[in-house]
């Protein structure tokens, strides 16, 4: 029932003049679609960039898959933060639990079980860290902050000891192959077939679910979550444990992508997935969370990549310009937001 | 008034937001020693118009005189080297810090420049304190650990700290319990006697007429009267400039007949150790309970513990007759319970979201099918509760932060109309709700009871609980010292009985 | 990640100069194995397998997160246990300099008889290195060099710069009959100075061949991941190119999985440093990988030999000096199917 409203009776409302119900509602519209078009605007913007510097390397079906490809791990990581991020939560240990989890599905004892143990491993590691994650910061009282900081700590050293910095190679065929190009679904590799579902899915869940509602309750206002009859220590819990669950299936894709698991996986993903969310429009002190904007600041810092490397240029002027797109996209998203 | 040039004029004062015109050619003027009010309802444009004052806002069109000169006022820093200093409602002191230090941000007296002088900030601090009639503060304590009647105080003395010629007050009252009200009303008085011109904002008509010299009321981002003689004009005239109707009276006919029937809520020998005692209640369906008591007597401590925000250290709670465990906000919930809280904006609203998503929080589940949400159903159940409390605007997308307080409030209720709540525990429930918007809150506050739902109401204005409630509950300390139908009491019967043995 | 620096040679051009592998000047002349034995030299008391006094040799080096680190304490380990006259005192590994001073500290309150120090940063522990000398305990600075060279007593390391002289030298011998040819570089991690050494080797290498033409470089992070993600890029990139050197096998892991992905095949591949997987490669002849440069790992057995030979107070075999030299480069030799099984042993993980 979106019928416009009633005309507003006089002398009982807040705001003078005109905009009543019905224009404010267009204003809100039209600033989320600001906020994701802007992002758009960037890409685009990346895309005219890449294309006159390198016309026949870059506006390439396989740049394109390469992009998407490289953009799926991260991007999976990315997904699960925005949840955690949206409920005023911070997961510094994404990417020490996605080392873990690859180092850990492929130790020669989990191959053995073959490709089905490797992926059970994986994401099966990846929930246990969300779960002490989550059981530490919901019913421990710890601060997400410290909690996570912990567990990046401690998730790093098990991968080191699991691997005693040696290179696990995988020798499973079928994990291999789903990282060639015989595997390709209509051009689309399998990988990126995963980060399109995953992303899809927690779209759905932020936006449709009562799960998603409550994340977003529990980061605008945790007291009045509370105070709603909100269970906000089961639904912190069960954040971690999505965030982990990505990570796990991160891993996954990154034992696919690098055929091997090594305890340096997902080195500096925590800022990565978090620079994504938040130039994503995301707000860092939680209450709204944006999928949509986080997967096109995932795609935005992978064609930056991208380009620079098919450019020649080094990753000095790569970390550069990725601060620099940082700063330009939260100062862009604070002038939308200040004209409320 | 007096025939020299006022301390302050402002004079066709526009300022626009994308889509509001907050304020519409605004005329104000201000003598030097004056008690101006500013009266009207929220969003009537008084935060706009202070914050241009304060330097905070900077003005679309029109002209502020200081001392007959023109200025602009293009920063807060700027406003205050004028002398003019703003007491905002929502106080900016940092916790963290000392009292001096507070007193000082920003200003700190200072050796070779840079080098903090606290000895100096401390002694300073403590002539103010002395001065505002509070030297039992300690300008070395944090502010974190000061009460809100205190922290007020600092706040005060912050303004005073600058060679200060108007003083900005935003509903200093607000928070504040009867005898520091008076002593706020003799630091106004001392201020005045000084010289120095305050801009004294309040929703309390009581309050004005006790302080004010001059009224000017705004509506609409419009002055629709300037400086009406504060205490010789009459309220109806007052609220009517304010609504733009009259109003004839404020609380709704009690029914006539008790309600009768079972209590759906009964407590018994409810205690939290050090905020209340040995509570009992009985709430029937129907019934509008009233907890009156002043700031500090355990009554919004009473409330959440019964909805299990908090733990009671003894006692049981039931509802229908079923015990309910105690602190669970969840196992309260589920039993039919529901609370507005006090602070509506920190404990109950989701700023950043719709109405609709307010309204529905509560009930999630009756639209979720396996988790997924029906969201043409929720915003249907949404506008139904909200249209039966008449909340303005009639569109339930609008994000809840540009409601007025009324409405945020009807927001609140909706809530748990929606959810189907039996027993509605209402904390401070016209808290900044402005006068005509009262009216209607408490219009529909009967209504819900007349439909079979329970209330149970704390205020710490008297007449409110007076007004609305069938039976009156009087806390003294933490401990019910009077129980009496409402008929029976008068305000000045629950002063003497809340402050007894006191003082 | 190993970081010796030029100007070490001061000293180190004595040997290094005259480029002679470490393991083949400690073994002489009179072994075919390169690493294990140890044969004692002409008349002078050398050092050799035979007990002699015993010595305890205290080894402090940084956390093994990298196969190469974990290669370096392996090799010094199981150096030691093959002598029935050397206790080694292992410490845990730290990348934190404060950590690494303590540990070091506490292996001179001990009085052990010789250190053997891998330092997370050379600069940082120069002066714990001092106290050890001033304190009569002898110190073998392994690979990342101390600022002074009165902080060690030897310092025995690797030759980034040599390696990519080698690694282009090998190239430039491959491709110098093939008109404009085309080199690509897949760098280690950009931080470090070892990764600009090697890359001005490399460069210098390929100004001997005018038909070549470095036509790309990007840097990675001596990660599987990382090697991946680069060379996916550099592919991508360069749609024709005709030799690539990546520097460190580790990230060859991942940059041959992206060669494989991209069903490249069309260049010679030359890798670094000398992980068994790249050897297994190299001997396998299956991929692009023809050949590595090493950096060998097997400097921290050379290094436990030398704090033995330190601590009874013998030279080295195949030197007419009676002591051991004040500083060892070793040579970065160039593994390739010729080679390989040679080789294979000292491979790591």
């Amino acid at each position: 029932m979106t019928q416009p409203a009633s005309p507003p009776r006089p002398g009982e409302t807040l705001k003078t003049s005109p905009p009543d119900g019905i224009a404010s509602w267009r204003t809100l519209a039209a600033r989320a679609d600001v906020r994701t078009l802007s992002l758009l605007g960037v890409l685009a913007a990346l895309i005219v960039i890449g294309g006159i510097t390198k016309p026949d390397e870059f506006l390439d079906t396989r740049n394109l898959q390469l992009v998407l490809t490289q953009a799926s791990v991260i991007g999976v990581v990315t997904v699960g933060m925005t949840f955690v991020i949206t409920s005023g939560g911070i997961d510094l240990s994404v990417g020490a639990i996605v080392a873990l989890s690859s180092v850990w599905a492929t130790t020669v004892a989990t191959q053995e079980y073959g490709f089905a143990g490797v992926l059970f491993t994986a994401v099966l590691v990846g929930v246990g860290c969300g779960l002490v994650n989550g059981l530490l910061i919901a019913y421990g009282a710890m601060v997400p902050f410290i909690a996570t900081l912990a567990m990046l700590a401690s998730a790093r050293g098990l991968a080191l000891q699991i691997t005693d910095g040696k290179t696990q190679i995988v020798t499973i065929d079928g994990i291999l192959k789903l990282g060639e190009r015989d595997s390709y679904v209509l051009g689309i590799p399998p990988l990126v077939l995963v980060f399109a579902v995953v992303t899809v899915i927690g779209w759905l869940i932020l936006n449709r679910t009562t799960f998603g509602r409550r994340t977003v309750a529990v980061g605008g206002n945790a007291e009045a979550a509370r105070l709603a009859g909100i269970d906000v220590r089961r639904q912190r819990l069960y954040l971690y444990l999505l965030s982990g669950l990505c990570c796990g299936i991160a891993a996954f894709l990154l034992i696919i992508l690098s055929g091997s698991g090594q305890n340096t996986n997902g080195n500096l993903y925590e800022l990565d997935a978090i620079a994504a969310a938040i130039i994503g429009g995301t707000l860092l002190s939680g209450g709204r969370g944006t999928i949509t904007g986080s997967v096109l600041g995932v795609l935005i810092f992978t064609t930056i990549t991208n380009i620079f490397a098919l450019n020649n240029l080094q990753s000095d002027v790569q970390q550069i310009a990725k601060g620099a797109i940082i700063v330009a996209a939260v100062l862009v998203q604070r002038r939308t937001a200040s004209t409320t | 008034m007096a025939p020299e040039p006022p301390l302050l004029t402002m004079s066709g004062i526009t300022k626009s937001f994308p889509g509001v015109r907050a304020l519409d050619g605004v005329d104000l003027d201000v003598q030097a020693g004056e008690v101006h009010c500013l009266l009207g309802q929220n969003g009537a444009g008084k935060s706009t118009l202070i914050k241009v004052l304060a330097g905070a806002h900077q003005p679309d069109d029109g002209t502020i005189g200081w001392r007959g000169a023109p200025v602009t006022l293009k920063s807060p820093i700027a406003a205050m080297r004028l002398g003019i200093a703003t007491i905002y409602q929502e106080l900016d002191l940092v916790e963290g810090l000392s009292v001096a230090e507070n007193v000082h941000l920003g200003h700190e007296p200072t050796s070779a420049g840079f080098v903090v002088r606290g000895k100096a900030a401390r002694a300073s601090t403590a002539a103010l304190l002395k001065r505002l009639g509070h030297p039992e503060i300690d300008p070395a304590r944090l502010v974190g650990e000061l009460s809100a009647a205190q922290q007020q105080i600092v706040s005060m003395a912050r303004a005073l700290s600058h060679d200060v010629r108007l003083i900005v007050m935003d509903e200093p009252s607000a928070a504040l319990d009867p005898d520091e009200v008076d002593n706020l009303f003799r630091i106004v008085g001392d201020l005045t006697t000084e010289g120095v011109a305050v801009v004294y904002i309040s929703h309390r008509l009581e309050e004005i007429r006790r302080i004010g010299d001059r009224v000017t009321v705004l509506k609409d981002g419009r002055a629709v009267a300037g400086g009406l003689p504060a205490k010789s004009t009459p309220t109806s005239e007052v609220v009517a400039l304010m609504t733009g109707r009259n109003v004839e009276y404020v609380f709704p006919d009690r029914p006539s007949t008790r309600p009768p029937g079972e209590p759906v809520l009964t407590v018994q020998g409810l205690s939290r150790e050090g905020e209340f005692e040995s509570l009992d209640l009985d709430l029937r369906p129907g019934e509008i309970v009233g907890l009156a008591g002043l700031v500090g007597s355990g009554r919004s401590e009473i409330l959440e513990t019964i909805y299990g925000a908090r733990k009671p250290t003894a006692g049981r709670i039931s509802v229908d007759g079923r015990p309910l465990r105690p602190g669970s906000v969840r196992a309260a919930v589920r039993a039919g319970l529901g609370l507005a809280p006090e602070e509506r904006k920190a404990q109950a609203l989701l700023m950043l979201e719709s109405v609709t998503r307010n309204v529905s929080v509560s009930s999630m589940s009756r639209f979720a099918h396996g988790g997924w949400i029906d969201r043409r159903a929720e915003r249907g159940a949404a506008r139904a509760a909200t249209r039966e409390l008449s909340l303005r605007p009639d569109n339930p997308s609008v994000p809840v932060r540009t409601l007025s307080g009324g409405n945020q409030q009807k927001a609140v209720l909706a809530r748990w109309l929606l959810r189907g709540c039996r027993v509605l525990l209402l904390d401070e429930p016209t808290r900044g709700v402005d006068v005509g918007a009262r009216a209607e809150l408490y219009a529909v506050i009967r209504r819900l009871a007349d439909e079979g739902l329970a209330v149970l109401l704390v205020s710490s204005e008297v007449p409110e609980v007076l007004g609305l409630a069938d039976r009156v509950l009087v806390l003294r300390e933490g401990r019910v010292v009077h129980t009496a139908p409402a008929q029976e009491l008068d305000e000045h019967r629950v002063l003497d009985l809340v402050m007894e043995g006191t003082s | 990640m190993p970081e010796p620096t030029r100007h070490t040679s001061r000293r180190g051009l004595l040997f290094g100069t005259a480029a002679a592998s470490a393991g083949a000047l400690l073994v002489g002349c009179t072994s075919n194995d390169t690493k294990d034995e140890k044969p004692a030299a002409n008349s002078q008391p050398a050092a050799d397998d035979k007990p002699g006094k015993h010595v305890t040799i205290g080894f402090a080096g940084p956390q093994a997160d990298h196969g190469w680190l974990n290669a370096i304490n392996d090799n010094a380990k199981s150096r030691a246990k093959k002598y029935s006259d050397v206790t080694l005192e292992i410490t845990e590994g730290s990348n934190d300099t404060a950590a690494q001073i303590g540990q070091i500290e506490t292996l001179i309150n001990k009085k052990v008889d010789v250190l053997v120090v891998l330092p997370a940063d050379g600069k940082a522990l120069t002066q714990v290195g001092l106290q050890a000398m001033r304190a009569g305990i002898p110190v073998i600075n392994l690979d990342r060099i101390f600022n002074s060279p009165q902080a060690y007593r030897c310092w025995i390391g690797g030759d980034n710069y040599g390696m990519g002289l080698n690694a282009g030298h090998y190239i430039g011998e491959k491709l110098k009959d093939k008109k404009d040819a085309r080199v690509i570089e897949l760098a280690g991690l950009d931080n470090l100075e070892l990764t600009k050494q090697r890359t001005q080797g490399f460069d210098a290498a390929l100004k001997n061949y005018p038909n070549i033409k470095k036509v790309a470089r990007q840097a990675a992070e001596f990660t599987v991941e990382s090697g991946q993600a680069k060379m996916a890029q550099l592919l991508q990139a360069q749609s024709k190119f005709d030799a690539l050197w990546n520097h460190d096998d580790d990230q060859g892991v991942g940059a041959l999985r992206a060669i494989k992905q991209a069903g490249r095949d069309d260049f010679l591949m030359v890798g670094g440093a000398g992980a068994l997987s790249a050897f297994q490669a190299i001997d396998a002849d299956n991929s692009v990988l023809k050949a590595t440069v090493l950096y060998p790992p097997t400097m921290a057995a050379s290094a436990i030999d030398l704090a033995r030979a330190l601590g009874q107070g013998k030279g080295i075999g195949g030197l007419a000096e009676f002591e051991i030299p004040a500083s060892l480069t070793l040579y970065s030799a160039v593994v390739d199917k010729d080679n390989v099984k040679q080789y294979m042993a000292t491979g790591f993980k």
